[in-house]
């Protein structure tokens, strides 16, 4: 019986060192809630301003369809993904392109109530985002710097 | 008492060994056959089951031939698992592939069967007989997956088979010289919970025996000799195991101990705390003692006072396969469905990694771009990639802390799909308690 005790007590030691030192908790990171407020960072230059607003967009249409923003984010690498994403969440292709401009709206809000976005400057991105032309989300962060900051 | 090594004893462990280690000595091989095939996880998990399969269900009936004509039936089963292991290796498609192994099982299981009665001869009793044969099937068994690993690794896979033939030929000059008596006496009824216990501990291996070298492969990216150097530990801890085993009485606590160390060991591994195969060094040592403790005594208690031994052998070698069968038709298709979960989870928390990593904004996209590719190549070699393959700029702190924290996701994710089905195998490592302890009060042990 005093082999089975250490079996026992080796085994179970084992398994809870294995736990104490995370074992349970070891899986990939979950990603945040995109509909919970983020703090926005102290962007510096054009490109960071424009990777935020991007960023904030995607928060606003992911919450709108109950996905995270990484999803998005893979649903534009190519035009499959894209059509299987649409399938998925029952979204077409059109309300996706409404959503995220509803979305850099939103950005574009958070960003000036965060002061990162003069008044000024939010209105005129506004206005650009109503002409921006349908095709894909992701490659706003591209063009943001230029389409907000023509002569940057 | 001392068994006398002699050559006829140990051409007949060999064979023993080779036979059972078959059932597992491909399992590092599985990356490369399925890049050669391009076949589905699921198609290639056969290349396991159907050896198994053949032996489980060959097992008993190929006893009860061998007891009356041993010599006859090991002469035969060797020539037919030689033929049939260079068909493996010159098989043209999956399909042949696990033809030829379903028969290179039922071969085996004709040697290993009619092995114990020859041995009963060559060791001059029964009860050293069966431990030479219960030892030499528990090295063959932990021994296989590394064994498959270096050779796959320095010669490729069909090697495995291509060396097992002449091997197993050798193992004919066991014949020169045997004087095997048929057994004449009715066998009697097999140990029924010995040969349960031995089917749930069985399923409980296969776990640390196949997923582990797959994680060690295919998930941390070890080459085959590195992952066969690795879980080489668990055949040498078995060794001990088995070896010092015998001084724990009863049998029956001998094999709950085994059985509880085999439990732990792969609960630890369904929680591991990080990627890397020094954090499996503990579990392995577990799994391998447990292993040589719960086999060896399962074996005994199956064996003793049983007048046929080739046929409650036979019972035991069923019962051994069988569980591997069970293991692997419970494991693969819960292991493949959390492998598939996780790398959704691993997609998103790395364009989260990505998204919110300190390079310039405008290379973002291009840099997750070149990560989707380098997953989805590495994907049709069932591979996880090496990420700091896929990105530029290493010069860059940025960019070098991207990739380790990419890294950092996928070797969580896929850690984390295989620790369901390491759990799930302790359950059964627990499981075979209850055969354990209910066959305890057998009055013919």
């Amino acid at each position: 019986m005093r082999a089975l005790a250490w079996s026992a007590g080796a085994s179970a030691l084992l398994v809870a060192v294995y736990l104490a030192l995370g074992g349970a908790s070891y899986a990939p990171a979950s990603v945040a809630d995109p509909c919970a407020p983020r703090d926005w960072s102290e962007p510096r230059g054009v490109n960071e301003v424009g990777e935020q607003i991007v960023l904030s967009a995607l928060d606003g249409a992911a919450c709108r369809i109950g996905v995270s923003r990484e999803d998005i984010v893979l649903a534009f690498e190519d035009q499959d993904s894209l059509e299987a994403f649409g399938r998925e969440h029952g979204v077409t292709e059109a309300e996706l392109e409404r959503l995220a401009r509803t979305g850099l709206e939103r950005a574009v809000t958070d960003a000036e109530n965060a002061g990162a976005l003069s008044p000024r400057l939010a209105n005129l991105i506004r206005g650009v985002v109503g002409r921006i032309p349908p095709g894909l989300l992701i490659g706003l962060l591209d063009r943001v710097p230029d389409l907000v900051f023509p002569d940057s | 008492m001392e068994i006398t090594v002699r050559p006829h004893v140990l051409l007949l462990g060999l064979t023993v060994g080779v036979a059972l280690a078959d059932s597992s000595v491909v399992t590092l091989a599985l990356p490369r056959i399925l890049a050669d095939y391009d076949v589905a996880i699921g198609t290639l998990a056969w290349v396991l089951t159907s050896y198994n399969l053949g032996l489980a269900l060959t097992a008993v009936p190929a006893a009860f031939v061998a007891r009356r004509r041993p010599s006859m039936v090991f002469g035969v089963s060797i020539v037919v698992f030689s033929a049939a292991s260079l068909a493996c290796a010159f098989a043209p498609s999956i399909w042949v592939l696990i033809g030829a192994r379903a028969v290179q099982g039922m071969a085996g299981a004709g040697v290993v069967c009619a092995a114990l009665d020859l041995l009963s001869q060559a060791t001059g009793g029964d009860a050293p007989a069966a431990r030479v044969w219960a030892l030499s099937g528990i090295i063959g068994a932990a021994f296989g997956p590394a064994a498959g690993g270096i050779l796959t690794q320095l010669l490729g896979w069909q090697s495995i088979f291509l060396v097992q033939a002449p091997v197993m030929g050798i193992a004919l000059l066991a014949l020169r010289g045997a004087t095997a008596v048929p057994v004449e006496e009715p066998a009697g009824r097999p140990h029924v919970a010995a040969n349960l216990a031995l089917l749930l501990v069985s399923g409980a291996l296969v776990a640390s025996s196949f997923l582990l070298v797959i994680l060690l492969i295919n998930g941390w990216r070890l080459q085959p000799l590195e992952a066969g150097l690795v879980v080489t530990l668990m055949p040498l801890a078995a060794i001990v195991g088995a070896r010092t085993g015998g001084r724990i009485t009863p049998l029956s606590a001998r094999a709950a101990s085994g059985a509880i160390l085999i439990a732990g060991g792969s609960a630890a591994l369904g929680w591991l705390p990080h990627a890397g195969a020094r954090w499996t060094i503990a579990p392995q040592i577990a799994i391998g003692t447990g292993l040589g403790l719960a086999l060896s005594a399962l074996t005994e208690r199956a064996l003793a006072g049983r007048s046929a031994q080739a046929v409650h052998g036979g019972w035991t070698i069923a019962a051994r396969h069988a569980g591997i069968v069970l293991g692997l038709v419970l494991l693969t298709p819960l292991f493949t469905a959390d492998l598939e979960r996780n790398e959704d989870d691993a997609l998103s928390a790395g364009a989260a990694v990505v998204l919110e990593s300190e390079i310039p904004p405008l290379q973002k996209i291009g840099v997750a771009r070149d990560i989707l590719v380098a997953v989805e190549k590495a994907q049709e070699d069932a591979m996880v990639p090496d990420v700091s393959d896929s990105i530029d700029h290493q010069d860059d702190n940025a960019y070098r802390e991207l990739a380790s924290d990419l890294q950092k996701q996928l070797n969580r994710a896929v850690t984390n799909a295989f620790s369901r089905s390491f759990l799930v195998a302790a359950a059964l490592g627990l499981l075979a308690l209850a055969p354990i302890f209910v066959g305890r009060r057998d009055v013919t042990v």
